[in-house]
């Protein structure tokens, strides 16, 4: 490409790669801000907080930090996330298609990857910082002791959960665009509440598995599990868990990326 | 610059675009067609976002589908409304051109320099749903040049717009189409339209595409003479249309008969003056009664509906 001004297209990394994701990102971020999107936020943020809150009032003598951690790790790594991902990158090319921006979008290099790509970090980031805050919050209803090494931990896990999952979600988001809510849900189902919880190498290739793992091996729980409980973690330490969760996201990303630059949709998709 | 050989696309058992040949050099082209002749499907062969089931295209010497070097190039205004809603026109077209490969100051200074020249300068700050239409239109215009493509290709650009709005956007338009003549680098543009008005105000070569097969090319003139070398058409009405047909018949130069309800004859020829004038004395002679004599369109509307009835086997 010739260069014809300052910024012009010179097929760089950061011309080429960075600065149109970082734009598609940017611009979903702004797309979250809408009314509906912060109200959507607001629930997520509240809910764990009112389900510890109603939990630890029907417990007089007060909850147990073992017990209190596990639901705020099922209701915020795990329910939370599933959700909030659901609502911003399932819809990465059926929101385009619907709101006739696809073919703006696929008309400008780079624009199919940089639209996935720049989708996937707006998730990321909108998701995991509900979560944080719904964790936050949770941690500080059910009045578990020690709360900031516990939320500190929780943040890793949302920003792992958020990473994976949303990567998880990207094949469906571009196999399926029309459908991809549905067919998330059942991909969520199927891989990382079935499939992640059979204790076979099948597993190993889940979200859940690792974030698990994880949560036991930081809680110190390891030695505490019984033997049957045993065989649904990974016995590998953390960096394997972190370095498996990118790992993951990269080769999903990847093959996502791949199926999206060949897809056509044709007019009639699009009008 | 632009070329297409033998180009196919299917899409399941729907043919979109059937065996099209055709080669665009620098300069404005109109393609026209009527709805789902498949303009839009042409286009996205052009622009890269669909890809020939069979045949070849060639922008700028390579395959077009997502391919960055090509689409680096292209700037593209499709047909549908724009329904993005909260951004503004400045941030939607900053944001395009960022995707063109700009960095985000580069494309904000284009962005606002773009939407100036089509006229919206006033109203860049406003959300996209507080716009009309044929702002939201100038809006995706404005997002289809700023990057100063070689190949501009317009989907219908002026569908749906209110005369002045209209008049402003061929004037933008025909500016550009007259900038890429004078260009250092030559440039093309394509704009599809089911109105030749609006290509004829662009002084563009024609391209007539109906039922996915491109049935027309060249200029104006071009066309016109094509339609020329086939039987004109006489459309004659009258109380007694069988018994003129007869009195046609017996008369040299004509060469196709129909009729067209109760009271209306239409006559083939190549003759078409000399024709109407034997008819005119042949009716004066067996006292019919005639109501008018009109002879074919010769517009290139006309021509355009000509070509349309002789492709869907309708007339001469």
């Amino acid at each position: 490409m010739i260069a014809t001004d300052a910024g012009q297209a010179d097929a760089s990394f950061r011309t080429a790669v960075l600065s149109p994701t970082l734009a598609v990102m940017s611009f979903q971020l702004g797309r979250l801000l809408s009314r509906q999107r912060l109200l959507l936020a607001g629930l997520g943020v509240l809910f764990p907080a009112a389900v510890m809150l109603a939990v630890r009032r029907t417990v007089a003598e007060g909850l147990d930090r073992d017990l209190a951690v596990t639901m705020i790790y099922a209701l915020v790594p795990e329910a939370v996330c599933m959700l909030g991902l659901l609502v911003t990158m399932c819809p990465a090319v059926a929101d385009e298609l619907e709101r006739g921006t696809w073919i703006h979008i696929a008309v400008r290099p780079g624009g199919r990857r940089a639209l996935l790509v720049g989708t996937y970090l707006a998730a990321v980031i909108w998701t995991s910082a509900v979560a944080i805050l719904a964790a936050c919050l949770a941690v500080l209803v059910a009045r578990v002791p020690q709360p900031l090494p516990l939320i500190g931990i929780l943040a890793v896990l949302v920003v792992l959960s958020t990473l994976g999952r949303a990567a998880l979600f990207a094949l469906p988001a571009v196999i399926l665009p029309k459908r991809a809510l549905v067919a998330s849900v059942a991909v969520a189902l199927v891989v990382e509440y079935l499939a992640g919880f059979i204790p076979a190498v099948i597993n190993q290739a889940t979200v859940s598995l690792r974030l698990r793992s994880l949560l036991v091996e930081w809680m110190g729980w390891r030695q505490k599990l019984p033997v049957e409980m045993q065989l649904l973690i990974d016995p590998q330490p953390a960096w394997v868990q972190i370095a498996a969760v990118f790992g993951l996201a990269a080769v999903l990303l990847v093959v996502a990326v791949k199926i999206l630059d060949f897809r056509q949709f044709p007019p009639s998709v699009e009008l | 610059m632009l070329s297409l050989t033998h180009v196919t696309k299917v899409f399941g058992s729907v043919i979109g675009v059937n065996d099209v040949t055709v080669e665009l050099g620098a300069g404005a082209h109109g393609l026209l067609g009527p709805n789902g002749a498949g303009k839009t499907t042409l286009l996205g062969l052009i622009t890269g976002q669909l890809r020939p089931t069979m045949g070849q295209i060639r922008v700028f010497g390579e395959h077009p589908f997502a391919n960055p070097r090509v689409l680096r190039r292209i700037g593209f205004c499709p047909a549908a409304d724009l329904l993005e809603r909260r951004a503004t026109p400045r941030e939607w077209v900053r944001y395009l051109v960022q995707l063109s490969g700009f960095r985000r100051d580069a494309a904000a200074e284009r962005a606002d320099r773009e939407l100036d020249r089509v006229g919206l300068g006033e109203a860049m700050d406003r959300p996209l749903s507080t716009l009309s239409k044929g702002m939201r239109q100038r809006a995706k215009l404005a997002g289809a040049m700023a990057h100063d493509p070689d190949l501009l290709v317009l989907d219908e650009p002026f569908d749906g717009l209110d005369p002045v709005a209209r008049h402003d956007l061929v004037g933008l338009v025909r500016r550009w189409a007259v900038s890429a003549d004078t260009a250092e680098v030559p440039r093309t543009l394509i704009v599809a339209s089911h109105l030749l008005h609006e290509v004829e105000a662009l002084h563009a070569g024609l391209a007539v595409i109906l039922g996915g097969r491109l049935v027309a090319s060249g200029t104006a003139g071009e066309i016109r003479d094509m339609v020329d070398a086939m039987p004109a058409e006489i459309r004659i009405r009258c109380d007694t249309p069988r018994r003129l047909a007869e009195l046609v018949c017996s008369t040299d130069g004509a060469e196709g008969l129909r009729f067209e309800g109760d009271d209306l004859l239409v006559v083939a020829t190549r003759q078409p003056r000399a024709l109407a004038e034997r008819i005119a004395s042949v009716a004066v002679e067996e006292r019919l009664a005639i109501g008018e004599v009109a002879a074919g369109d010769r517009s290139l509307e006309g021509i355009f509906g000509r070509l349309v009835r002789l492709h869907r086997g309708v007339g001469s």
